[in-house]
């Protein structure tokens, strides 16, 4: 597993330069809650035939800072970035709410308390 | 004037096990949009995990994901906490634990092989394979003690041992089972009737597979050669006979047929492994709190299932990431629709092997 | 494409495939993992199995004189195990049978019933620390 820090504004920069379709597998967008209205976002991919390459790119941010989407460089990624709007409750551009839960949902599973 | 109509799929259909429902936007017979929903069955469990469990309970809750993958999630559950613990599983409790994985694809696939023949109208099939399904479900029954909900594997080993009689009876059922699976190739192969509804229906192509990530036996047929079996080095699965198994025309007749063969593979590998079977305990401890993040990714019957766990050092768990992978192959899902005919949804539906209650968690 | 038609034909002569429960009892494979049972006079009161039962299903109620008493919802229980194998005393203070659970009755009170214990038991932990502190209090008072 390797980690690679980056952020939310050279985001679409970075996985753009990074992804290719025939050599990686996109799997998830994933959220963690740090606390304090912090969260930090993950892009994970790995790479087809090669054994244990799992690689990371995440990002801090906060709750209010819209999330860019990378639906452009990776189409599958919309299910993913749904999943992370109604579960954090975060603005993905692009992404609807009501996946997981009721499109008008108030709560947010996941998001801590705060 | 509208030129489309729109047809539902679901919620609750006749040819459907599980909520799921497609939106599919119809210009005559043929489909040229979808939308789907796959939230009906959503439960939490992964705020559960960091919140009513401690991290030792965490694994049979995960277990209760899914029916059909109870062992694989448990397995991935467990594989992650002990990488954060630092242990890593003597010979004997690895195989055991393939042994298990390796008996729930082979009876996953036998369900989705007996639904597909059901969907395209083959009723008696249906019966047919399923019923020879219990061959397996009663081998993990008599290994694990339960049916359906295993709860095999725990943190630091397996709660169980093979006896000499559970090996006689593994052989026993896997023979049967060889020489049917044998008939069914031959009969999957040859029908006239099913290669109709099947052959050329529902393709995904392998462009198409990439740009979408598809994965698992969606993937394989298609041509795209991805297996986590292959991709991780957790368990030892080339010393069992494990082959990677690809067909190109990704077709419900490419996936059907991956699948037997895939049935095939396996049925090998669990006998290699029952004549192998390492000597060794079955119950190591584990000590310590989890404390960092480990991701694993697990060969599931759909394709990869992918557990991130983040913990720091107490008994409650920070974070508990679960990817299904039905959930990961709706995009690719989605895409294949395109273009088919109305009537044909069911049976390619059915192809993909969907399982709602693991992705909607 | 024949042979499946002769398959077809020759199943009309085959025997049949199905179980003929309930007029044949079905014989479950030994090692069925059943209900969970308890021996109070090999029991240590160590609360093992309680804290690692994942639903929560073992719980022990504190009575006054220090002693405690044993409860069993097994309409809870997931028939996992992990007591027993908590448990520094399995075979006789616990160990899991092959018995199979019957649905609950309403009267039985699987849910309602068990919140009401879950909360008693809860109580009668908290009555008992506060009672031993407040003893503690005393015997130091009279020193
Ligand atoms: S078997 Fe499992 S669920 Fe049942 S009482 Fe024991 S620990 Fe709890
Ligand atoms: S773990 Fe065993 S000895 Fe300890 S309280 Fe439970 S039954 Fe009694």
């Amino acid at each position: 597993m390797r980690k690679i820090e980056t952020t939310l504004t050279t985001l679409l920069r970075d996985i753009g330069a990074f992804y290719e379709a025939k050599k990686w597998h996109f799997l998830s967008v994933n959220g963690i809650d740090l606390g304090e209205g912090k969260i930090e976002l993950q892009w994970i991919f790995s790479q087809y035939g090669v054994k244990d390459e799992v690689v990371i790119y995440y990002a801090l941010s906060d709750y209010e800072t819209p999330v860019p989407s990378i639906v452009t460089l990776i189409p599958s990624a919309f299910m993913g970035e749904r999943e992370i709007v109604d579960m954090f409750g975060l603005s993905v551009d692009g992404a609807e709410s009501g996946l997981y839960l009721d499109k008008d949902s108030l709560a947010h599973p996941l998001r801590g308390e705060s | 004037m509208k030129k489309t109509i729109q047809i539902p799929l679901g919620s609750q259909h006749i040819s459907l096990l599980e909520p799921i429902r497609f939106k599919f936007e119809c210009e005559n017979e043929k489909i040229i949009g979808v939308d789907a929903d796959v939230g009906f069955v959503h439960r939490g469990v992964e705020l559960a995990c960091t919140r009513s469990f401690e991290f030792k309970q965490v694994g049979y809750v995960v277990a209760r994901v899914c029916g059909l993958c109870a062992i694989t999630h448990s397995l991935s559950y467990t594989l992650a906490v002990e990488k954060l613990l630092g242990y890593v599983a003597n010979d004997r409790i690895k195989y055991l634990r393939m042994l298990m994985v390796e008996l729930d694809r082979i009876h996953s696939h036998m369900l989705c092989l007996a639904h597909t023949a059901e969907n395209a109208g083959f009723e008696a099939l249906f019966m047919q394979i399923m019923g020879d399904r219990e061959l397996i479900m009663d081998v993990q029954e008599a290994i694990s003690g339960n049916r359906v909900q295993f709860d095999y594997i725990s943190i630091g080993g397996v709660n169980r041992d093979l006896t000499p009689e559970l090996v006689a009876m593994i052989h026993k059922n896997l023979g049967v089972l060889t020489s049917k699976i044998d008939a069914l190739i031959g009969l999957f192969d040859n029908n006239w009737s099913l290669s109709l509804k099947y052959k050329g229906v529902g393709v995904l192509r392998l462009e198409d597979a990439y740009t979408y990530n598809a994965l698992g036996p969606l993937a394989r047929a298609a041509g795209l050669a991805t297996d986590v079996r292959a991709e991780t080095s957790d368990f030892p699965y080339e010393d069992i006979g494990y082959k990677m198994i690809l067909e190109s025309s990704g077709d419900i007749h490419a996936r059907n047929f991956l699948r037997l063969r895939e049935i095939v593979n396996s049925i090998t590998m669990c006998q290699n492994i029952v004549n192998n079977l390492p000597v060794g305990e079955i119950q190591e401890k584990a000590k310590g709190k989890p404390n960092g993040e480990a991701v694993v990714r697990v060969e599931a019957p759909r394709g990869e299932l992918f557990y991130l766990v983040r913990g720091s050092g107490q008994n409650m768990l920070d974070r508990v990431r679960i990817k299904t992978p039905t959930f990961s192959a709706i995009p690719a899902m989605i895409e294949v629709f395109k273009g088919a005919e109305y009537a044909d949804a069911p049976a390619i539906l059915a192809s993909f092997d969907p399982c709602m209650s693991c992705t909607a968690k | 494409m024949f042979k499946s038609m002769l398959e077809a034909f020759l199943n009309l002569f085959r025997p049949i495939r199905t179980l003929k429960y309930p007029a044949e009892e079905i014989v479950l494979p030994s090692g069925y993992r059943g209900l969970i049972e308890y021996g109070i006079d090999a029991c240590i009161f160590c609360d093992k199995c309680e804290k690692v039962c994942p639903p929560g299903a073992i719980l022990f109620y504190q009575n006054e004189d220090g002693t405690k008493t044993y409860r069993y919802n097994p309409w809870l229980c997931i028939y996992c195990g992990e007591c027993v194998r908590a448990c520094p005393k399995p075979e006789e203070a616990l160990w899991q049978s092959e018995t199979k659970q019957l649905s609950a009755l309403k009267e039985e009170g699987a849910n309602e019933g068990w919140f009401v214990w879950e909360e008693a038991c809860k109580q009668s932990r908290e009555a008992y620390a506060t009672a031993k502190k407040s003893a503690k209090i005393q015997n130091k008072s009279e020193e």
